[in-house]
């Protein structure tokens, strides 16, 4: 091991320079006016958790933790994501007053990286929680509200993907022989693997009329254009329906456009019980968000009311934003030593119109130019006025 | 017509893989300037390639500055990089197994595998319920049993005669490797058309 030098920040730590940091801001901004407008409400939790609540309930892997230990010798972790504390305090305090909840959240949120840079270690997320609400109109709310959510940014070519996990569950209960296999094919899956998905099931041995279904499936499934295309595999059952109802929804919303079905979709956490989805938009190699209905994790904190929301990536909502300029004037007054007062003065003045004002002595500066440089208009307060 | 950035191996396996999109009815010059150029525009196709070493191809495909790209089944294992893995190529096939001198048995104490794929290696060892000490090396992995510094290795085997050269053998098959398709998960969503059209006619040519 090599020493650490004075510069060097642990893997993917990052640090947030004015330009990025005004950026975030307006994104806070926007995203909490608009958020707010729909009834929710925004919350925070504690950077600090414990292992053994949030940590082991997350459904982010135990790798990408931040371990540390109290004084009481307890496992702590930095929170890896916002949906786990949320129904902690959910449902541990917040339900007990209102219910439906409606609670959103901006915060940092900390998952290590295990390979290589590229990737921040620490990132801003985004995202609402629907509470309380087992109905499909609360996972209609989370679409419509994620779509019109990336829309208020200026975003305009974006896709999300839905799929439901009680739909693919029932397609690989029907179509294999034993549970083992099913879970080898949605673990598959998971990886996005769907060689090894048709390789698995010729391996099976299955009967022919089974096997059949399922390489059909997996050749359609990730490119489904509406529901009918679907029901050829599934049994009639609740989660077709319900499959069914929420896309009339969003229909009724106009958003069609902006969906797409993935009935493949499927997480390596079980907790994600019904309807879930991902976010991809033009510009970033990775996606933009993701979300569905969580009713299991509640039921690790033992409520049963049910939860559904989504969560967005700051970081990488950044990199897709369209760049807009900064609107506000910079000035910069530079002022000889007997003029201090006169400069205040100015400052005032120009403050008052809303832009923003530098004040800077000229006693004070190495290099004038270079100093004014950064300034769209530069003052001088010298004796001779 | 979406613009398409393929990330492809150098060496053999490019010509391979490039002559299979020509049969699949892309529009390609029939002999491409392969000399030192990292990146080829094809204007007519709309298809732009670049060129990276077999091991880095899903890492281009992961961050998404190639759309999709041809990886092999090994890169992959190795890597475990988030991409989607959409077809099998069936081109340059080959498989990956353990080998050693003849007639020999694994150290009791502390086997040591020498090999380029270490989580490959220990995940197969893992498996078969074998502890073992991996050790990496980058290339003329035949040596390491030659010369006492491994056990076994384990290392890509096609016809074997680098293996039967060298006076080793091979022990355990671990697992079949060709060529694939992957995709970045957010190309493969945003131009589905395209890169679904690209399966498809790949597909047709496979089977």
């Amino acid at each position: 091991m090599s020493s650490i030098k004075m510069f060097e920040k642990p893997l993917g730590m990052r640090d947030t320079f004015p330009i990025t940091y005004e950026k975030i801001e307006e994104v806070r901004q926007t995203g909490r006016k608009f958020l707010r407008a729909r009834g929710f409400d925004f919350i925070e939790t504690p950077s600090l958790e414990y292992f053994d609540t949030v940590g082991k309930a997350s459904a982010i892997y135990d790798a990408s933790l931040f371990k540390l230990v109290d004084s009481q010798g307890n496992t702590l972790v930095l929170r890896p994501d916002m949906t786990t504390p949320i129904a902690r305090v959910a449902t541990s305090k917040l339900l007990k007053e209102k219910i439906p909840l409606r609670l959103a959240y901006f915060a940092n949120v900390f998952r290590a990286q295990q390979t290589e840079g590229g990737r921040p270690a620490e990132f801003g997320q985004m995202g609402i929680e629907i509470i309380g609400d087992s109905s499909v109109y609360a996972d209609a709310e989370t679409i419509i509200t994620a779509i019109h959510l990336i829309q208020s940014f200026g975003i305009h070519s974006f896709k999300i993907t839905i799929g439901h996990a009680g739909v693919l569950n029932c397609i690989l209960k029907d179509y294999t022989e034993s549970v083992e296999q099913a879970e080898k094919l949605r673990g598959l899956l998971v990886e996005r693997n769907y060689v090894g998905f048709e390789e698995a099931v010729e391996q099976f041995h299955l009967p022919k009329t089974k096997s059949d279904a399922l390489l059909q499936f997996i050749g359609e499934a990730t490119n489904i254009v509406s529901i009918e295309h679907i029901e050829k595999y599934v049994r009639k059952n609740d989660a077709l329906e319900y499959m069914q109802q929420l896309m009339e929804l969003v229909s009724t919303a106009n958003l069609s456009p902006y969906v797409a079905l993935d009935f493949t979709l499927s997480s390596h956490m079980n907790y994600y019980t019904g309807m879930l989805f991902e976010v991809f938009a033009e510009g970033s190699g990775f996606a933009l968000g993701n979300g569905g209905r969580y009713d299991g994790l509640l039921e690790c904190f033992g409520s049963e009311v049910g939860a559904t929301g989504f969560g967005i990536r700051v970081d990488r909502l950044l990199e897709v934003l369209p760049t807009k300029p900064t609107l506000d004037q910079q000035v910069a007054i530079i002022f000889e030593e007997s003029q201090f007062t006169k400069a205040l003065e100015m400052a005032n003045h120009f403050r008052q119109q809303g832009k923003l004002v530098t004040v800077q002595s000229k006693k004070g500066l190495f290099d004038e130019e270079a100093f004014m440089k950064q300034f769209e208009k530069v003052v001088y307060v010298s004796q001779e006025d | 017509m979406t613009h398409l950035t393929i990330a492809m191996p150098k060496g053999r396996i490019f010509e391979e893989a490039y002559q299979m999109l020509i049969d699949a009815g892309f529009n390609l010059p029939e002999e491409v300037e392969m000399s030192r150029k990292l990146m080829i525009e094809i204007p007519e196709e709309n298809i732009r390639f670049i060129l990276a070493k077999p091991m880095d191809v899903p890492v281009y495909v992961e961050h998404g500055v190639a759309d999709i790209g041809i990886a092999g089944k090994d890169v992959l294992l190795e890597l475990k990089r988030n991409v989607h893995e959409l077809l099998d190529l069936k081109i340059s096939q080959c498989y990956i197994a353990s080998a050693g001198l003849p007639n020999t048995s694994m150290n009791e104490i502390a086997p040591r595998i020498a090999t380029k794929y270490p989580n490959i290696a220990m995940n197969y060892y893992k498996e078969i319920g074998e502890q073992v000490e991996i050790i990496e090396l980058n290339g003329s992995i035949e040596l390491a049993p030659m010369i006492g510094l491994a056990d076994r290795i384990v290392d890509i085997v096609s016809t074997g005669r680098t293996l039967m050269e060298n006076g080793l053998v091979e022990y355990e098959h671990i697992t079949d490797v060709s060529s694939r398709l992957i995709a970045n998960p957010v190309s493969y969503r945003m131009k589905s058309e395209r890169i679904q059209e690209v399966v498809t006619r790949l597909k047709n040519l496979v089977n």
